[in-house]
């Protein structure tokens, strides 16, 4: 075949976004945990390791750009690199959103609310995030939409929470100022999670988007 | 020389033959101009295209509308036919003896191979630009000049020249020394020099056989940008090895390969983006071989 250096680059390309996919959701699987148990040495530990995964996507972006100007690439091999230049983003992106969690952690006094699942939207993200990363690499587009009707039930369930949430806090009779100052911050907290995690499932999406493009030129997922 | 071998071939002198049909103006394709919009208008056009050199078949049942004022790139691997096709177009291939066509090619709606047609009018109205820069041993006011007297128009030579010049992008380089030799300049000026020379009879069509691969990045930039700005007046056809060239400076683009089969042919940015054909697809990301 012609140009095999260059079809191993575009192979190199994808594997190293797969990996990059890895670490990410090691990094979200560690926040969560370190949410769930008030880590907080595994808090620091996503924390600190975001320079990692920065240091990553800086990598790939720049393997990305050498492709484009070393190989001016066309067709599907342009819609591959183009879509991993914007995969790369979400990923990194996705990385913050666990750093959030560890720094959430650090924060947290109480748990207030234990009827939101944290952990269960949790998993449902970070299940959605291992399968549009899956997509991307074997080129799947039917889980690429599938994953598209998944989000919808994240944003039922980030709206359920936040819903509990606010409907607890009405209701809830408090002793003192200090409770409150206190309270609110930890409801702030809570919401920034829902919130984070919802938007973790959205960058899952915008992964699927990108792959469908990738595979089919097709932009019906995108926006 | 000898006549070439060709169905409607060129067997009277180009003299004696009357161009009554080349002048756009009066050719009426029965369509009429107001049902299309001008930057769809089809000026070229062939249909089941067929040319052989001997027993040789170049071009294989080619169909293809070349838009009016656009940039048309022609493109496919050594050997596919591309160059035939170009030079199918003003009737060049004429001049190889082995050259035999079939099928139609209609420039405004007329066949350029009908027996009433002039083959050297028709290349006063499709001019060509070469591979290599090609002036004449003479002065750069007489290399522009050459494609005029030529045509037997020798009214207003200087202005002609001047605008000519001005339309390649060469006059300010050159107005103080037209009377120099065109083989002085620099291989970039010589091919706008060359360019020049093709728009001097105000042709309708220009027609570019590869026509910066002789030269350095900085000469090929200034031939592309010339080609743009001259799409706003003419219909340039231009055949190119360089897919990244053909990329950047047409808006169609035709996909030519092994058998002189035209494959694919759509605006540029699909061919480059999300071609049809799976052979398309293979050739231009290089997985071909």
């Amino acid at each position: 075949m012609a140009r095999d250096s260059y079809q191993e680059q575009l192979e190199g390309l994808r594997e190293d976004v797969c990996y990059m996919g890895e670490v990410v959701m090691e990094r979200l699987r560690m926040g969560l945990d370190a949410l769930d148990r008030k880590d907080e040495d595994l808090a620091r530990e996503v924390i600190e390791g975001d320079y990692e995964v920065n240091q990553m996507y800086l990598e790939l972006e720049q393997q990305c750009i050498d492709l484009l100007a070393l190989q001016q690439p066309v067709a599907s091999d342009l819609r591959f690199i183009a879509a991993s230049f914007k995969i790369i983003t979400d990923l990194e992106r996705i990385a913050d959103l666990a750093v959030n969690l560890g720094e959430y952690t650090l924060d947290a006094t109480r748990d207030l609310f234990p009827d939101v699942d944290i952990q269960e939207m949790g998993v449902v993200t970070l299940d959605m995030v291992d399968d549009a990363v899956q997509a991307y690499d074997r080129e799947d587009i039917d889980a690429c939409r599938e994953l598209a009707t998944r989000d919808d039930d994240v944003d039922h369930f980030a709206e359920r929470a936040s819903e509990i949430v606010v409907r607890d806090l009405i209701e809830r009779e408090l002793e003192d100022a200090s409770e409150v100052e206190s309270l609110l911050q930890d409801v702030s907290r809570l919401l920034l999670t829902i919130r984070d995690l919802e938007r973790v499932g959205d960058h899952a999406v915008n992964i699927a988007a990108r792959t469908l493009y990738m595979v089919e030129n097709d932009d019906e997922l995108i926006y | 020389m000898t006549p070439p071998q060709m169905s409607h071939s060129e067997t009277e002198s180009a003299a004696d033959q009357p161009d009554t049909t080349l002048d756009s103006d009066i050719v009426d394709d029965g369509d009429g101009p107001d049902q299309r919009t001008m930057m769809d208008r089809t000026l070229l056009e062939a249909r089941n295209l067929d040319v052989y050199y001997g027993d040789e078949q170049a071009l294989t049942d080619v169909d293809i509308e070349i838009p009016e004022k656009q940039v048309t790139a022609v493109i496919g691997p050594s050997g596919c036919g591309k160059s035939t096709f170009l030079r199918s177009i003003n009737r060049m291939n004429d001049l190889v003896d082995t050259a035999r066509i079939e099928g139609d090619l209609l420039f405004d709606g007329k066949n350029v191979y009908d027996d009433d047609v002039d083959p050297v009018a028709l290349r006063r109205k499709i001019g060509m630009v070469f591979q290599s820069p090609n002036p004449f041993p003479k002065s750069i006011r007489d290399n522009v000049a050459y494609g005029l007297k030529v045509q037997g128009d020798d009214e207003n030579v200087d202005e002609k020249v001047e605008t000519a010049l001005k339309r390649a992008a060469l006059w300010d380089e050159v107005e103080h020394q037209l009377d120099e030799s065109g083989l002085e300049l620099s291989g970039g000026q010589q091919q706008r020099l060359c360019i020049a020379r093709a728009i001097a009879p105000d042709p309708e069509v220009i027609l570019m056989d590869e026509p910066a691969s002789a030269l350095d990045p900085v000469a090929t930039s200034k031939i592309e940008d010339l080609i743009e700005e001259l799409a706003e007046d003419y219909t340039v056809v231009i055949v190119t090895h360089n897919m990244q060239q053909a990329a950047r400076i047409s808006d169609k683009t035709a996909v030519f390969l092994t058998g002189g089969e035209l494959v694919e042919f759509d605006n540029t940015n699909k061919i480059f983006e999300n071609p049809d054909h799976q052979r398309v697809e293979d050739y231009i990301t290089g997985k071909f071989g």
